[in-house]
Protein backbone atom coordinates (compact mmCIF):
# COMPACT_ATOMS: atom_id res chain seq x y z
CA UNK A 1 0.00 0.00 0.00
CA UNK A 2 1.42 3.33 -1.09
CA UNK A 3 -0.94 6.17 -0.18
CA UNK A 4 -0.67 9.33 -2.31
CA UNK A 5 0.97 12.42 -0.84
CA UNK A 6 -0.20 14.77 -3.58
CA UNK A 7 -2.92 17.04 -2.05
CA UNK A 8 -4.74 17.29 -5.43
CA UNK A 9 -5.19 13.52 -5.53
CA UNK A 10 -6.57 13.68 -1.96
CA UNK A 11 -8.97 16.46 -2.93
CA UNK A 12 -10.09 14.51 -5.98
CA UNK A 13 -10.57 11.32 -3.92
CA UNK A 14 -12.57 13.13 -1.22
CA UNK A 15 -14.83 14.75 -3.84
CA UNK A 16 -15.33 11.34 -5.49
CA UNK A 17 -16.39 9.85 -2.14
CA UNK A 18 -18.72 12.83 -1.55
CA UNK A 19 -20.47 12.07 -4.86
CA UNK A 20 -20.58 8.33 -4.13
CA UNK A 21 -22.27 9.08 -0.77
CA UNK A 22 -25.47 9.78 -2.77
CA UNK A 23 -25.72 6.04 -3.40
CA UNK A 24 -26.64 5.68 0.27
CA UNK A 25 -28.94 8.70 0.32
CA UNK A 26 -29.02 12.41 -0.50
CA UNK A 27 -26.83 14.34 1.93
CA UNK A 28 -24.94 17.57 2.52
CA UNK A 29 -21.56 16.24 1.30
CA UNK A 30 -23.07 15.19 -2.02
CA UNK A 31 -24.80 18.55 -2.47
CA UNK A 32 -21.55 20.38 -1.66
CA UNK A 33 -19.61 18.42 -4.31
CA UNK A 34 -22.43 18.83 -6.84
CA UNK A 35 -22.65 22.62 -6.36
CA UNK A 36 -18.87 22.94 -6.48
CA UNK A 37 -18.83 21.05 -9.79
CA UNK A 38 -21.58 23.20 -11.30
CA UNK A 39 -19.84 26.41 -10.20
CA UNK A 40 -16.41 25.36 -11.46
CA UNK A 41 -17.89 24.15 -14.78
CA UNK A 42 -19.75 27.42 -15.34
CA UNK A 43 -16.63 29.49 -14.58
CA UNK A 44 -14.50 27.26 -16.81
CA UNK A 45 -17.00 27.56 -19.67
CA UNK A 46 -17.14 31.36 -19.44
CA UNK A 47 -13.33 31.66 -19.47
CA UNK A 48 -13.09 29.13 -22.29
CA UNK A 49 -15.70 30.91 -24.44
CA UNK A 50 -13.94 34.24 -23.99
CA UNK A 51 -10.42 32.97 -24.70
CA UNK A 52 -11.26 30.54 -27.51
CA UNK A 53 -14.25 32.15 -29.16
CA UNK A 54 -15.05 35.78 -28.47
CA UNK A 55 -11.57 37.28 -28.09
CA UNK A 56 -9.66 35.58 -30.98
CA UNK A 57 -12.59 35.52 -33.42
CA UNK A 58 -14.13 38.93 -32.78
CA UNK A 59 -12.46 41.24 -30.26
CA UNK A 60 -8.88 40.91 -31.48
CA UNK A 61 -9.63 41.33 -35.22
CA UNK A 62 -11.99 44.24 -34.54
CA UNK A 63 -10.34 46.21 -31.75
CA UNK A 64 -6.65 45.18 -31.92
CA UNK A 65 -6.16 44.64 -35.66
CA UNK A 66 -8.76 47.32 -36.56
CA UNK A 67 -10.48 45.13 -39.17
CA UNK A 68 -13.81 46.93 -39.30
CA UNK A 69 -15.47 44.23 -41.42
CA UNK A 70 -15.97 42.41 -38.12
CA UNK A 71 -18.61 45.00 -37.16
CA UNK A 72 -21.07 42.87 -39.20
CA UNK A 73 -20.73 39.71 -37.04
CA UNK A 74 -20.70 41.92 -33.92
CA UNK A 75 -23.99 43.52 -34.99
CA UNK A 76 -25.42 40.07 -35.74
CA UNK A 77 -24.33 38.84 -32.31
CA UNK A 78 -25.85 41.86 -30.58
CA UNK A 79 -29.15 41.14 -32.32
CA UNK A 80 -29.50 38.08 -30.05
CA UNK A 81 -29.83 40.45 -27.09
CA UNK A 82 -32.63 42.37 -28.84
CA UNK A 83 -35.15 39.85 -27.50
CA UNK A 84 -34.78 41.51 -24.08
CA UNK A 85 -36.25 44.72 -25.55
CA UNK A 86 -39.81 43.93 -26.76
CA UNK A 87 -39.82 46.77 -29.30
CA UNK A 88 -36.75 45.38 -31.10
CA UNK A 89 -37.30 41.69 -30.38
CA UNK A 90 -37.87 40.96 -34.11
CA UNK A 91 -34.15 41.62 -34.77
CA UNK A 92 -33.27 38.26 -33.19
CA UNK A 93 -34.61 36.62 -36.36
CA UNK A 94 -31.70 37.95 -38.41
CA UNK A 95 -28.88 35.91 -36.80
CA UNK A 96 -31.19 32.90 -36.38
CA UNK A 97 -32.08 33.03 -40.09
CA UNK A 98 -28.39 33.24 -40.99
CA UNK A 99 -27.44 30.28 -38.77
CA UNK A 100 -30.33 28.11 -40.00
CA UNK A 101 -29.66 29.01 -43.63
CA UNK A 102 -25.95 28.28 -43.42
CA UNK A 103 -26.50 25.13 -41.35
CA UNK A 104 -29.13 23.67 -43.65
CA UNK A 105 -27.09 24.37 -46.76
CA UNK A 106 -24.05 22.65 -45.33
CA UNK A 107 -25.72 19.77 -43.53
CA UNK A 108 -28.56 18.57 -45.80
CA UNK A 109 -26.41 17.27 -48.73
CA UNK A 110 -23.93 15.67 -46.31
CA UNK A 111 -26.73 14.02 -44.30
CA UNK A 112 -28.26 12.72 -47.52
CA UNK A 113 -24.95 11.19 -48.49
CA UNK A 114 -24.18 9.78 -45.01
CA UNK A 115 -27.54 8.47 -43.84
CA UNK A 116 -29.62 7.79 -46.94
CA UNK A 117 -27.52 7.04 -50.03
CA UNK A 118 -24.74 5.03 -48.37
CA UNK A 119 -27.07 3.31 -45.90
CA UNK A 120 -29.52 2.31 -48.67
CA UNK A 121 -26.53 1.07 -50.69
CA UNK A 122 -25.40 -0.99 -47.69
CA UNK A 123 -28.82 -2.62 -47.46
CA UNK A 124 -28.85 -3.80 -51.08
CA UNK A 125 -28.10 -7.44 -51.82
CA UNK A 126 -24.95 -7.06 -53.90
CA UNK A 127 -23.24 -10.14 -55.42
CA UNK A 128 -20.07 -9.58 -53.33
CA UNK A 129 -22.11 -10.05 -50.14
CA UNK A 130 -22.60 -13.67 -51.19
CA UNK A 131 -18.89 -14.43 -51.61
CA UNK A 132 -19.19 -16.33 -48.31
CA UNK A 133 -22.33 -18.06 -47.03
CA UNK A 134 -22.30 -16.24 -43.66
CA UNK A 135 -21.96 -12.73 -45.11
CA UNK A 136 -24.75 -13.59 -47.57
CA UNK A 137 -26.98 -14.77 -44.74
CA UNK A 138 -26.33 -11.59 -42.73
CA UNK A 139 -27.04 -9.44 -45.80
CA UNK A 140 -30.47 -11.12 -46.10
CA UNK A 141 -31.11 -10.64 -42.34
CA UNK A 142 -30.20 -6.92 -42.65
CA UNK A 143 -32.49 -6.48 -45.67
CA UNK A 144 -35.42 -8.26 -43.99
CA UNK A 145 -34.78 -6.28 -40.75
CA UNK A 146 -34.75 -2.92 -42.53
CA UNK A 147 -37.92 -3.67 -44.53
CA UNK A 148 -39.87 -5.04 -41.53
CA UNK A 149 -38.79 -2.14 -39.28
CA UNK A 150 -39.82 0.39 -41.93
CA UNK A 151 -43.19 -1.39 -42.26
CA UNK A 152 -43.65 -1.07 -38.48
CA UNK A 153 -43.36 2.72 -38.85
CA UNK A 154 -45.70 2.80 -41.88
CA UNK A 155 -48.95 4.16 -40.47
CA UNK A 156 -50.83 4.97 -43.69
CA UNK A 157 -52.41 1.50 -44.06
CA UNK A 158 -54.36 -0.56 -41.58
CA UNK A 159 -52.32 -3.40 -40.06
CA UNK A 160 -53.85 -6.44 -41.69
CA UNK A 161 -52.81 -9.03 -44.25
CA UNK A 162 -49.06 -9.26 -44.90
CA UNK A 163 -48.40 -5.89 -43.20
CA UNK A 164 -49.34 -7.22 -39.74
CA UNK A 165 -46.81 -10.10 -39.45
CA UNK A 166 -44.13 -8.00 -41.16
CA UNK A 167 -44.67 -5.14 -38.66
CA UNK A 168 -44.63 -7.60 -35.76
CA UNK A 169 -41.39 -9.08 -37.06
CA UNK A 170 -40.07 -5.49 -37.21
CA UNK A 171 -40.72 -5.21 -33.47
CA UNK A 172 -38.32 -8.14 -32.92
CA UNK A 173 -35.55 -6.21 -34.70
CA UNK A 174 -36.39 -3.05 -32.76
CA UNK A 175 -36.23 -4.94 -29.45
CA UNK A 176 -32.88 -6.46 -30.43
CA UNK A 177 -31.61 -2.95 -31.17
CA UNK A 178 -32.90 -1.57 -27.87
CA UNK A 179 -31.40 -4.55 -26.01
CA UNK A 180 -28.00 -3.98 -27.61
CA UNK A 181 -28.14 -0.26 -26.74
CA UNK A 182 -29.13 -1.03 -23.14
CA UNK A 183 -26.34 -3.61 -22.81
CA UNK A 184 -23.81 -1.09 -24.09
CA UNK A 185 -25.18 1.54 -21.69
CA UNK A 186 -24.69 -0.81 -18.73
CA UNK A 187 -21.15 -1.47 -19.95
CA UNK A 188 -20.46 2.28 -20.16
CA UNK A 189 -21.71 2.91 -16.62
CA UNK A 190 -19.67 0.04 -15.19
CA UNK A 191 -16.65 1.43 -17.07
CA UNK A 192 -17.11 4.76 -15.30
CA UNK A 193 -17.21 2.97 -11.94
CA UNK A 194 -14.08 1.00 -12.88
CA UNK A 195 -12.32 4.26 -13.79
CA UNK A 196 -13.13 5.81 -10.43
CA UNK A 197 -12.19 2.65 -8.51
CA UNK A 198 -8.90 2.44 -10.43
CA UNK A 199 -8.24 6.00 -9.31
CA UNK A 200 -9.23 5.38 -5.67
CA UNK A 201 -7.44 2.03 -5.34
CA UNK A 202 -4.46 2.96 -7.52
CA UNK A 203 -3.62 6.66 -7.58
CA UNK A 204 -4.98 7.39 -4.10
CA UNK A 205 -4.50 4.30 -1.92
CA UNK A 206 -1.78 2.63 -3.99
CA UNK A 207 -3.30 -0.84 -3.59
CA UNK A 208 -3.20 -1.57 -7.32
CA UNK A 209 -0.75 -0.44 -10.05
CA UNK B 1 -42.44 -18.17 -1.50
CA UNK B 2 -42.10 -15.19 0.80
CA UNK B 3 -38.32 -15.30 0.39
CA UNK B 4 -38.69 -15.11 -3.42
CA UNK B 5 -41.20 -12.27 -3.13
CA UNK B 6 -38.86 -10.36 -0.85
CA UNK B 7 -36.23 -10.52 -3.61
CA UNK B 8 -38.09 -7.74 -5.42
CA UNK B 9 -37.63 -5.54 -2.37
CA UNK B 10 -33.82 -5.71 -2.00
CA UNK B 11 -32.71 -2.22 -0.81
CA UNK B 12 -30.87 -0.39 -3.56
CA UNK B 13 -27.96 0.24 -1.16
CA UNK B 14 -27.34 -3.53 -1.00
CA UNK B 15 -27.36 -3.75 -4.81
CA UNK B 16 -24.87 -0.86 -5.07
CA UNK B 17 -22.63 -2.47 -2.45
CA UNK B 18 -22.63 -5.86 -4.21
CA UNK B 19 -21.83 -4.23 -7.58
CA UNK B 20 -19.05 -2.14 -5.97
CA UNK B 21 -17.50 -5.27 -4.40
CA UNK B 22 -17.89 -7.23 -7.65
CA UNK B 23 -16.06 -4.49 -9.52
CA UNK B 24 -13.39 -3.71 -6.90
CA UNK B 25 -12.53 -7.36 -6.20
CA UNK B 26 -11.05 -8.26 -9.62
CA UNK B 27 -9.15 -4.96 -9.71
CA UNK B 28 -7.28 -6.02 -6.55
CA UNK B 29 -7.06 -9.75 -7.38
CA UNK B 30 -7.24 -10.16 -11.20
CA UNK B 31 -8.98 -13.28 -12.53
CA UNK B 32 -7.51 -13.16 -16.04
CA UNK B 33 -10.62 -13.68 -18.17
CA UNK B 34 -9.38 -13.86 -21.80
CA UNK B 35 -10.27 -11.02 -24.20
CA UNK B 36 -11.72 -11.98 -27.60
CA UNK B 37 -10.99 -9.48 -30.34
CA UNK B 38 -14.08 -8.39 -32.29
CA UNK B 39 -13.84 -8.08 -36.12
CA UNK B 40 -14.45 -4.30 -36.11
CA UNK B 41 -11.51 -3.78 -33.72
CA UNK B 42 -9.32 -6.04 -35.84
CA UNK B 43 -10.26 -4.02 -38.94
CA UNK B 44 -9.02 -0.76 -37.40
CA UNK B 45 -5.85 -2.46 -36.15
CA UNK B 46 -5.19 -3.94 -39.61
CA UNK B 47 -5.75 -0.57 -41.28
CA UNK B 48 -3.15 0.94 -38.95
CA UNK B 49 -0.78 -1.98 -39.55
CA UNK B 50 -0.78 -1.22 -43.27
CA UNK B 51 0.87 2.13 -42.50
CA UNK B 52 4.59 2.68 -42.11
CA UNK B 53 7.24 5.42 -41.84
CA UNK B 54 6.66 6.48 -45.46
CA UNK B 55 2.88 6.70 -45.14
CA UNK B 56 0.94 9.91 -44.81
CA UNK B 57 0.32 10.87 -41.16
CA UNK B 58 -2.55 9.59 -39.03
CA UNK B 59 -4.85 12.26 -37.59
CA UNK B 60 -6.20 11.51 -34.11
CA UNK B 61 -8.96 13.73 -32.79
CA UNK B 62 -9.53 13.60 -29.03
CA UNK B 63 -13.17 14.56 -28.79
CA UNK B 64 -13.67 13.66 -25.16
CA UNK B 65 -13.24 14.94 -21.64
CA UNK B 66 -12.02 13.39 -18.36
CA UNK B 67 -15.49 11.92 -17.79
CA UNK B 68 -14.86 9.37 -20.56
CA UNK B 69 -11.24 8.80 -19.58
CA UNK B 70 -11.66 5.12 -18.48
CA UNK B 71 -13.02 4.15 -21.90
CA UNK B 72 -11.32 6.43 -24.42
CA UNK B 73 -7.93 7.31 -22.92
CA UNK B 74 -6.65 3.68 -23.13
CA UNK B 75 -7.64 3.74 -26.83
CA UNK B 76 -5.61 6.91 -27.36
CA UNK B 77 -2.56 5.37 -25.65
CA UNK B 78 -2.84 2.08 -27.55
CA UNK B 79 -3.22 3.77 -30.97
CA UNK B 80 -0.36 6.18 -30.27
CA UNK B 81 1.87 3.31 -29.11
CA UNK B 82 1.15 1.45 -32.34
CA UNK B 83 1.93 4.57 -34.42
CA UNK B 84 5.11 5.37 -32.47
CA UNK B 85 6.35 1.77 -32.59
CA UNK B 86 5.78 1.61 -36.36
CA UNK B 87 7.23 5.10 -36.94
CA UNK B 88 3.93 6.34 -38.31
CA UNK B 89 3.62 10.11 -38.02
CA UNK B 90 0.79 11.39 -35.87
CA UNK B 91 -1.12 14.66 -35.91
CA UNK B 92 -3.39 15.27 -32.92
CA UNK B 93 -6.22 17.71 -32.37
CA UNK B 94 -9.39 18.10 -30.29
CA UNK B 95 -12.96 19.15 -30.91
CA UNK B 96 -13.53 19.24 -27.16
CA UNK B 97 -11.58 21.79 -25.10
CA UNK B 98 -10.76 19.25 -22.39
CA UNK B 99 -9.46 16.88 -25.06
CA UNK B 100 -6.26 18.93 -25.12
CA UNK B 101 -5.40 17.88 -21.55
CA UNK B 102 -5.99 14.25 -22.52
CA UNK B 103 -3.45 14.59 -25.34
CA UNK B 104 -0.90 16.24 -23.05
CA UNK B 105 -1.41 13.47 -20.49
CA UNK B 106 -0.71 10.89 -23.20
CA UNK B 107 2.45 12.75 -24.33
CA UNK B 108 3.68 12.75 -20.72
CA UNK B 109 2.99 9.03 -20.32
CA UNK B 110 4.57 7.99 -23.63
CA UNK B 111 7.73 10.09 -23.25
CA UNK B 112 9.24 7.39 -21.01
CA UNK B 113 8.57 4.67 -23.60
CA UNK B 114 9.43 6.30 -26.94
CA UNK B 115 11.95 8.86 -28.18
CA UNK B 116 10.03 10.98 -30.65
CA UNK B 117 10.69 14.49 -31.88
CA UNK B 118 7.90 17.06 -31.74
CA UNK B 119 7.12 18.60 -35.12
CA UNK B 120 8.87 15.76 -36.98
CA UNK B 121 7.23 12.59 -35.66
CA UNK B 122 4.15 14.10 -34.11
CA UNK B 123 2.33 17.41 -33.86
CA UNK B 124 -0.51 18.76 -31.77
CA UNK B 125 -2.85 21.29 -33.36
CA UNK B 126 -4.90 21.86 -30.22
CA UNK B 127 -8.58 22.77 -29.88
CA UNK B 128 -10.65 24.98 -32.11
CA UNK B 129 -14.22 26.04 -31.47
CA UNK B 130 -17.02 25.48 -34.04
CA UNK B 131 -16.66 21.84 -35.02
CA UNK B 132 -18.58 22.00 -38.33
CA UNK B 133 -16.61 25.00 -39.61
CA UNK B 134 -13.35 23.44 -38.37
CA UNK B 135 -13.89 20.12 -40.17
CA UNK B 136 -15.09 21.78 -43.37
CA UNK B 137 -12.16 24.19 -43.29
CA UNK B 138 -9.70 21.33 -42.77
CA UNK B 139 -11.03 19.74 -45.94
CA UNK B 140 -9.72 22.77 -47.85
CA UNK B 141 -6.69 23.86 -45.88
CA UNK B 142 -5.64 22.68 -42.41
CA UNK B 143 -3.24 25.56 -41.96
CA UNK B 144 -5.99 28.16 -42.41
CA UNK B 145 -7.95 26.53 -39.57
CA UNK B 146 -4.93 25.97 -37.34
CA UNK B 147 -2.43 28.73 -38.22
CA UNK B 148 -0.59 27.88 -34.99
CA UNK B 149 -0.22 24.60 -33.13
CA UNK B 150 -1.30 24.10 -29.50
CA UNK B 151 1.95 25.64 -28.23
CA UNK B 152 1.70 28.75 -30.45
CA UNK B 153 4.27 27.64 -33.04
CA UNK B 154 3.26 28.50 -36.64
CA UNK B 155 1.91 25.29 -38.16
CA UNK B 156 3.79 25.80 -41.44
CA UNK B 157 7.10 25.83 -39.56
CA UNK B 158 6.59 22.22 -38.36
CA UNK B 159 8.37 19.81 -40.78
CA UNK B 160 5.62 17.21 -40.33
CA UNK B 161 2.92 19.66 -41.41
CA UNK B 162 4.77 20.90 -44.50
CA UNK B 163 3.32 18.03 -46.57
CA UNK B 164 -0.12 18.09 -44.96
CA UNK B 165 -2.59 20.41 -46.64
CA UNK B 166 -5.97 18.73 -46.17
CA UNK B 167 -7.60 15.30 -45.67
CA UNK B 168 -6.01 14.02 -48.90
CA UNK B 169 -2.66 14.18 -47.11
CA UNK B 170 -3.91 12.15 -44.13
CA UNK B 171 -3.84 8.36 -44.39
CA UNK B 172 -6.42 7.76 -41.69
CA UNK B 173 -8.51 9.87 -39.32
CA UNK B 174 -9.29 8.34 -35.93
CA UNK B 175 -11.81 10.09 -33.72
CA UNK B 176 -12.08 9.14 -30.07
CA UNK B 177 -15.46 10.50 -29.33
CA UNK B 178 -17.79 10.78 -26.37
CA UNK B 179 -20.69 12.71 -27.96
CA UNK B 180 -21.22 15.79 -30.10
CA UNK B 181 -19.11 17.21 -31.60
CA UNK B 182 -17.50 13.87 -32.34
CA UNK B 183 -17.77 10.87 -34.66
CA UNK B 184 -21.05 12.06 -36.26
CA UNK B 185 -19.37 15.33 -37.29
CA UNK B 186 -16.32 13.54 -38.67
CA UNK B 187 -18.56 11.15 -40.61
CA UNK B 188 -20.74 13.97 -41.91
CA UNK B 189 -18.06 16.42 -42.96
CA UNK B 190 -14.70 14.66 -43.29
CA UNK B 191 -15.93 11.26 -44.58
CA UNK B 192 -19.17 11.97 -46.49
CA UNK B 193 -18.01 15.27 -47.98
CA UNK B 194 -14.26 14.85 -48.42
CA UNK B 195 -13.94 11.05 -48.47
CA UNK B 196 -11.51 10.80 -45.54
CA UNK B 197 -10.85 7.26 -44.25
CA UNK B 198 -12.35 7.18 -40.79
CA UNK B 199 -11.78 4.96 -37.75
CA UNK B 200 -13.92 5.51 -34.67
CA UNK B 201 -13.45 4.88 -30.95
CA UNK B 202 -16.52 5.63 -28.85
CA UNK B 203 -17.89 5.20 -25.36
CA UNK B 204 -20.03 2.07 -25.09
CA UNK B 205 -23.23 4.17 -24.92
CA UNK B 206 -22.72 5.32 -28.53
CA UNK B 207 -21.36 2.06 -29.93
CA UNK B 208 -24.67 0.64 -31.18
CA UNK B 209 -25.22 3.81 -33.24
CA UNK B 210 -21.92 3.40 -35.13
CA UNK B 211 -22.45 -0.22 -36.28
CA UNK B 212 -24.57 0.62 -39.38
CA UNK B 213 -21.72 2.80 -40.66
CA UNK B 214 -19.17 0.02 -40.09
CA UNK B 215 -21.38 -2.36 -42.09
CA UNK B 216 -21.44 0.02 -45.08
CA UNK B 217 -17.70 0.70 -44.87
CA UNK B 218 -18.16 4.40 -44.09
CA UNK B 219 -16.27 3.67 -40.87
CA UNK B 220 -13.34 1.33 -41.43
CA UNK B 221 -13.09 0.09 -37.83
CA UNK B 222 -14.71 0.61 -34.46
CA UNK B 223 -13.55 0.44 -30.84
CA UNK B 224 -16.54 0.13 -28.51
CA UNK B 225 -16.00 1.36 -24.98
CA UNK B 226 -13.65 -0.23 -22.50
CA UNK B 227 -14.03 -3.61 -24.22
CA UNK B 228 -12.86 -2.15 -27.53
CA UNK B 229 -9.96 -0.42 -25.77
CA UNK B 230 -8.99 -3.66 -24.09
CA UNK B 231 -9.12 -5.54 -27.42
CA UNK B 232 -6.88 -2.94 -29.04
CA UNK B 233 -4.48 -3.06 -26.08
CA UNK B 234 -4.35 -6.86 -26.48
CA UNK B 235 -3.50 -6.57 -30.19
CA UNK B 236 -0.88 -3.89 -29.51
CA UNK B 237 0.76 -5.90 -26.72
CA UNK B 238 0.72 -9.09 -28.85
CA UNK B 239 2.88 -7.20 -31.36
CA UNK B 240 5.03 -6.04 -28.42
CA UNK B 241 4.45 -2.37 -29.18
CA UNK B 242 3.65 -1.60 -25.56
CA UNK B 243 5.57 -1.75 -22.31
CA UNK B 244 3.11 0.32 -20.28
CA UNK B 245 0.20 -0.59 -18.04
CA UNK B 246 -2.82 -1.84 -20.01
CA UNK B 247 -5.53 0.07 -18.17
CA UNK B 248 -8.58 -1.15 -20.08
CA UNK B 249 -7.45 -4.79 -19.97
CA UNK B 250 -6.94 -4.38 -16.21
CA UNK B 251 -10.59 -3.36 -15.92
CA UNK B 252 -12.12 -6.13 -18.06
CA UNK B 253 -12.31 -8.71 -15.25
CA UNK B 254 -14.18 -6.16 -13.18
CA UNK B 255 -16.39 -5.37 -16.18
CA UNK B 256 -17.29 -9.05 -16.69
CA UNK B 257 -18.03 -9.67 -13.01
CA UNK B 258 -20.06 -6.45 -12.78
CA UNK B 259 -22.15 -7.58 -15.77
CA UNK B 260 -22.62 -11.03 -14.23
CA UNK B 261 -24.02 -9.57 -11.02
CA UNK B 262 -26.30 -7.16 -12.93
CA UNK B 263 -27.67 -10.12 -14.92
CA UNK B 264 -28.24 -12.03 -11.66
CA UNK B 265 -30.11 -9.04 -10.20
CA UNK B 266 -32.24 -8.72 -13.36
CA UNK B 267 -33.12 -12.42 -13.18
CA UNK B 268 -33.90 -12.23 -9.45
CA UNK B 269 -36.07 -9.16 -10.00
CA UNK B 270 -38.00 -10.84 -12.82
CA UNK B 271 -38.50 -14.12 -10.96
CA UNK B 272 -39.74 -12.19 -7.91
CA UNK B 273 -42.06 -10.11 -10.09
CA UNK B 274 -43.67 -13.14 -11.76
CA UNK B 275 -44.13 -14.93 -8.42
CA UNK B 276 -45.77 -11.79 -7.02
CA UNK B 277 -48.10 -11.58 -10.04
CA UNK B 278 -49.01 -15.26 -9.66
CA UNK B 279 -49.77 -15.03 -5.95
CA UNK B 280 -52.00 -11.97 -6.61
CA UNK B 281 -53.96 -13.98 -9.20
CA UNK B 282 -54.35 -16.88 -6.74
CA UNK B 283 -55.60 -14.48 -4.02
CA UNK B 284 -58.23 -13.07 -6.41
Amino acid sequence: MNIATNPWIWLSAILTLCIFSFLYRDNMLYRFAEHLFVGVSAGYLIALTWHNQIYPNLMRPLFVEANFLYIIPLAFALCYFARFIPKFAFLVRLPIAFVIGWGSGVVIPAYFQRDILRQAQGTLLLPEAFAKWDTGLWAIVVLVGVICTLIYFFFSRERKGIIKPAANFGIVFLMLGFGASFGYTVMARISLLIGRLQFLLGDWLGIIR
Amino acid sequence: MKILESLTKIPRQIIFLVIALAVAGPLIIPIGIPVNVMPQTQKLFNAMEELGPESKPVLISCDFDPQSLPELYPMLLAIMRQCYARDVKVVLMALWPQGTSMVELAFEELTAEFTKEYGVDYAFLGYKVGAAAVLLGMGENIESVFPNDFYGTPTNSLPLMSSVKNYKDISLVVTLSTGDPGWRFWLLYAQARYGARLGVGVTAVSAADVYPYVETGQVIGLLSGMKGASEYETLVSQKQYSRGILRASQGMDAQSLGHLFIMIFILIGNIGYFIQQRSRKVQK
